[in-house]
């Protein structure tokens, strides 16, 4: 019961995101692009940066750009499961194109 | 009366958008799959080539579209709160920083041509294929790159004039919305591109 009262409320009322919170995000996605950078250019002689490095680093910012500045942390479920469905379609797809080219 | 409101469905209008974005991350995920084939063939050629990139300009910029991304969505959060002004404020704010990364890359642009890597130029053509390769993805990508933030800007524009009619306001925001997620897809796709150009070394 007390469930559903909150989902009648949430529905009537939009979520309002807090600057704060923007603030915060942003905060975290600087702190991130330091260290990518920092890597790439610092660790240049330990030859640290790979291409994996760097998608991993990626992905995390764009997981927090799209959990709190595209709303997905407030969003129904279906945003998410969909964001989600064409990350699997593509990343399959990329996969399968270095298999395929690994095993040449 | 055409258009009066009474068909509105703010959920729709994002849903569509959604959609949208799926397309367009499909299409730079095309390019991306390029990217990481020719890498693949290539990966000396493409180290060296990299080496060329201005990494300083390029953290500068990534910087700025992630502040421009923070403003967007604190007009956002304007609008919800009733104040239209400040969320014009904050849009034109992300328009502005809109601007200082296309000046930035204007120069980027200007320095490489200059040393003869657009291609076509006879540097470009004298170079070894898979560096070469490296050039043509890095114009086309961030051009393409490029045409998503002036595309944004205008969209920004149109929220900014509409707002100001009070045609956005705080019961209708749906526009604001759908820029602020454009705009997000824009920054997500040069979080990418940043480090595959620049970083990898």
């Amino acid at each position: 019961m007390i469930q559903n009262a909150e989902n009648i409320k949430e529905k009537e009322h939009h979520h309002i995101s807090s600057y704060k919170e923007h603030f915060s995000t942003l905060m975290a996605l600087l702190l991130l692009t330091v260290i990518t950078v920092a890597i790439s250019v610092f660790g240049a002689d330990l030859r640290t940066m790979s291409v994996f490095t760097a998608l991993l680093i990626a992905t995390v910012k764009v997981i927090v750009v799209s959990y709190y500045f595209m709303h997905l942390k407030y969003d129904k479920k279906i945003y998410t499961w969909l964001v989600m469905i064409v990350a699997i379609l593509f990343i399959s797809f990329a996969v399968l194109t270095i298999i395929e080219y690994l095993n040449r | 009366m055409p258009n009066s409101g009474h068909n509105r469905d703010a959920e729709a209008s994002k849903l569509g958008m959604w959609l949208f974005l799926f397309t367009e991350l499909l299409l730079f995920g095309g390019l991306f799959i390029v990217y990481m084939v020719y890498r693949t063939l290539n990966p000396e050629s493409f180290l060296i080539a990299s080496f060329e990139l201005d990494v300083a300009m390029g953290t500068f910029n990534t910087i700025v579209l992630l502040v421009s991304s923070m403003t967007i969505a604190m007009s956002i959060t304007a609008i919800q709160l009733g104040d239209a002004k400040k969320s014009i404020a904050l849009l034109i704010t992300t328009m502005a920083l809109a601007m200082v990364f296309l000046v930035v890359k204007y120069f980027e642009w200007s320095a490489k041509i200059h040393h003869g890597l657009f291609p076509g130029h006879e540097v470009y053509q004298n170079l070894p294929p898979g560096e070469s390769l490296f050039f043509f993805l890095y114009f086309f990508m961030t051009g393409l790159h490029a045409l998503h933030i002036i595309i944004g800007g205008v969209i920004i524009a149109v929220v900014i004039y509409r707002t100001n009619k009070g045609l956005v306001n705080q019961d209708r925001f749906t526009l604001t919305e759908n820029a602020g997620l454009y705009w997000h897809l824009v920054d997500l796709i040069w979080i990418y591109l940043f480090p595959l150009f620049y970083l990898i070394h």
